[in-house]
């Protein structure tokens, strides 16, 4: 009886290598930034307290939550972030992390990481693959991690001017917008990003653009598979030519303006396209279908130009299509004559179609992209008028 | 311990069995070493084929053993070959048990220290396990075979909803083109998707304890039904979920699926957690089937008592379990084990069914 209790002392003691969660200090968020001693490690260096590196890179982190203020009711006059963000720089992302904890009372962890912001002139200097070579091994991070691209300092996006909200998942949130616009690409996850990594595809990330301490998906930044450095970016409209060409989207609006310049606007209820290859003789072309429908749902003019008769619907019908047509025709010529890259899924409807062509030929896929015939149709159909009606 | 006299299994038992010793820490892997071996997404017809392999071995299989009723192979390949011979070859697959027993409780410690217990020491992990499997293992087939009929469906059901879950993230473009390159990485892959039944030789010994033999045919093809119907689900459902290119630079790619999505609102957010707790369960019991095998081969071929083998089994597993020295050795391993696997299929099923075969329809000897 001695021995049994005896033996649940030694056996009943908990987990070995457990750690109270009050003690970890969680990261939601990583911003790389172009290195430079954060202000901080500055006052830090010039006492003479630092080590060797390079300042290549500055990585912030987003700790959440703060330890929660208790006492005195005076000083809580000020609101308390939840969040503290902290930087500081080198060529070691782990060396970096691992440095944080000669600062931090608590270790960091993490196991829920949200969001990874890049600065894109980071990305100028340094490749995606070095940046994310850390992420990728370790065994806290998931691959489910988000990933974005900053033109700003990185670091700003991971600031919020709103008192109750943690900018990572703030930023997290946001991908959900899909559902109300095409602007919102679809979410890169670094297990994603592993693969178009390691096949050397050209990608594009979701931008962020930050002001007044308010962040917004504005546009991707593209980041060409063979050199894996950023090359430029697209902008919002852009972006939803993306989405029509890829078949992604699922909603938005095309606003454009009659023939008295006022504003008219449709709103998309489906959008799909189909894009055909046509190999001759190795020559490569490509056909886009795009097919949409959807209602009229805002009408400035008042001159009442706008009754329900079949040419009336058309004339509209036609105006939306044009300018759709601009949009892709813009998106267009930037892939093949501005950045000459293709990150619209063609590579990868010709690789289904012929495979062997497309090995023999993926690792200039971009440039001969840049010189294949790219060809559109567009079916756009109104099919209501909202719940108001003027006639 | 418990004396038992009914050491039979029923014909659903023996399935279980089998399907519980082939599936095991395989599945956490499998899908990257067929998908590097071939680079194309056809993985999962390489799968399909190298199920309609297996089959007929399980079938020559369960031939010879109905030969033997109520023995198992420790008992008659020495009267097929003659004692020494028999008694060698039966050392061999013995040897080969404990390296996989070794090999199962090496990856379920690494997986559970990678993911799961940072900072734990590995014998922490390991010995719990060696021990509970020992407890296990004394009570006999009849005691394993129960065990394994409780933790299969829980297993099993979790898998499932995991995968379920996974479909969030499932995209059909991963998976085609269907045959872009031609067959021949079809035949590349075709040797990691058989290797990946490693363990298939417990048929040679589970027929010995079925209390119908009759059944065993039916019994033996439903339990590598079963595996081969989850490593064609986990192909489709990995390379589909993460494309072929993450799938290769994956370490673990079955748990990196899982890591690829959060469910949120869900009463757990990530799923891998819990399934890798749950699939410890699974490679233990695949454990305690090579570490059975193990014990009752030496007791059976020595003529020394099961239980004090048992016991002798301990400190060789836990040797065998130590012996890699990295992951790079444990998968090293893995791959000499498949080869190993090849080979003693050879020497055992395939020379004693034709050495059996030659002297009773040749030489009508009375075997």
């Amino acid at each position: 009886m001695l021995l049994l209790i005896l033996l649940s002392f030694l056996l009943l003691t908990g987990c070995w290598s457990s750690k109270e969660i009050e003690d970890l200090a969680l990261y939601a968020g990583l911003a790389l930034d172009v290195g430079q001693p954060a202000p901080v490690e500055e006052e830090f260096e010039a006492k003479g307290a630092t080590y060797s590196k390079k300042n290549k890179v500055m990585a912030t982190i987003q700790i959440v939550p703060t330890k929660s203020t208790s006492g005195d009711e005076k000083k809580k006059m000020i609101a308390p972030k939840h969040y503290i963000n902290i930087s500081a720089s080198g060529d070691s992302i782990l060396e970096i992390f691992r440095q944080f904890s000669i600062r931090r009372d608590r270790p960091i962890i993490g196991h829920h990481l949200k969001v990874i912001v890049i600065n894109s002139d980071l990305l100028k200097k340094q490749t995606i693959e070095q940046l994310m070579d850390f992420v990728l091994r370790d065994n806290d991070i998931r691959p489910s991690t988000l990933v974005f691209i900053s033109r700003g300092k990185a670091q700003n996006t991971l600031i919020s001017s709103q008192p109750n909200e943690i900018p990572a998942f703030h930023i997290y949130g946001m991908i959900r917008n899909r559902s109300r616009t095409s602007k919102v690409i679809q979410a890169v996850t670094l297990s994603k990003l592993d693969g178009l990594m390691y096949s050397k595809r050209s990608l594009v990330l979701q931008n962020l653009e930050t002001a007044k301490g308010e962040t917004e998906f504005s546009g991707v930044g593209i980041i060409k598979g063979s050199t894996g450095h950023w090359i430029g970016n697209l902008n919002q409209e852009d972006t939803e030519g993306l989405a029509w060409i890829k078949n992604e989207g699922h909603a938005g609006v095309i606003k454009t303006y009659d023939r008295d310049n006022e504003p008219i606007t449709y709103e998309i209820k489906s959008m799909k396209s189909k894009t055909k290859v046509h190999v001759n003789d190795g020559k490569i072309a490509f056909h886009v279908s795009i097919k949409t429908e959807g209602r009229l749902i805002e009408i400035w003019n008042s001159k009442g130009h706008y009754t329900k008769d079949e040419s009336n619907i058309k004339e509209v019908e036609e105006l939306f299509k044009a300018k759709l047509k601009q949009t892709i025709d813009e998106l267009m010529h930037k892939l093949q004559s501005v950045y000459k890259v293709d990150v619209a899924g063609f590579g990868e409807a010709l690789a289904l179609k012929d495979p062997r062509l497309w090995k023999s030929i993926k690792d200039d896929w971009d440039d001969l992209f840049s010189k294949t015939e790219v060809t559109f149709d567009y079916e756009l159909k109104i099919t209501e008028f909202g719940s108001f009606t003027d006639e | 311990m418990f004396k038992r006299n009914d050491d039979k299994i029923t014909a659903s038992q023996a399935t279980i069995f089998l399907t519980n010793t082939v599936l095991g820490a395989g599945i956490l892997t499998m899908p990257r070493s067929v998908t590097q071996a071939m680079d194309s997404p056809d993985s999962w017809i390489t799968i399909l084929i190298g199920g309609f392999v297996i089959m007929p071995v399980i079938l020559l299989m369960v031939r010879l053993c109905l030969k033997f009723q109520g023995q198992t192979i420790f008992e008659f390949a020495g009267k097929i070959v003659g004692k020494w011979p028999g008694k060698i070859l039966c050392l061999l697959l013995i040897l080969y048990f404990i390296i996989i027993a070794g090999f199962e409780i090496r990856t379920l410690a690494e997986v559970g220290l990678f993911f799961l217990l940072e900072g734990t020491p590995i014998w922490a992990i390991v010995l719990p396990f060696i021990w509970a499997g020992t407890y296990l293992v004394s009570g006999g087939i009849n005691s394993i075979a129960r065990v394994y009929q409780i933790i299969f469906p829980i297993t099993i059901l979790f898998l499932i909803v995991s995968y379920g879950f996974s479909l969030r993230i499932f995209d059909f473009s991963n998976l085609r083109p269907s045959l872009g390159d031609g067959i021949m990485p079809l035949l590349k892959g075709l040797k990691s998707s058989i290797l990946i039944y490693t363990g298939c030789e417990v048929v040679m010994i589970i027929v010995a304890f079925m209390e119908n033999p009759k059944q065993a045919t039916k019994a033996m093809l439903g339990g590598i039904a079963i595996p081969f119907g989850l490593y064609f689900l986990t192909i489709v459902l990995v390379v589909g979920g993460l494309s072929i290119n993450t799938v290769i630079t994956s370490t673990w790619p079955t748990i990196d699926l899982i890591r690829s999505f959060e469910i949120t609102g869900f009463f757990v957010e990530r799923l891998e957690f819990p399934l890798m707790v749950i699939w410890l369960m699974q490679m233990f019991c695949n454990f305690c089937s090579f570490f059975f095998q193990a014990s009752l081969g030496v007791s059976q071929l020595f003529k020394v008592s099961y239980q004090t083998m048992i016991f002798i089994m301990v400190p060789l597993i836990f040797l065998s379990t130590m012996v890699p020295k990295s992951r790079q050795d444990l998968f090293a391993l893995g791959d000499a084990i498949g080869m190993m696997g090849v080979w003693l299929f050879l020497l055992t099923t395939v020379l004693l069914s034709l050495v059996w075969w030659i002297r009773v329809k040749g030489l009508k000897q009375h075997v």
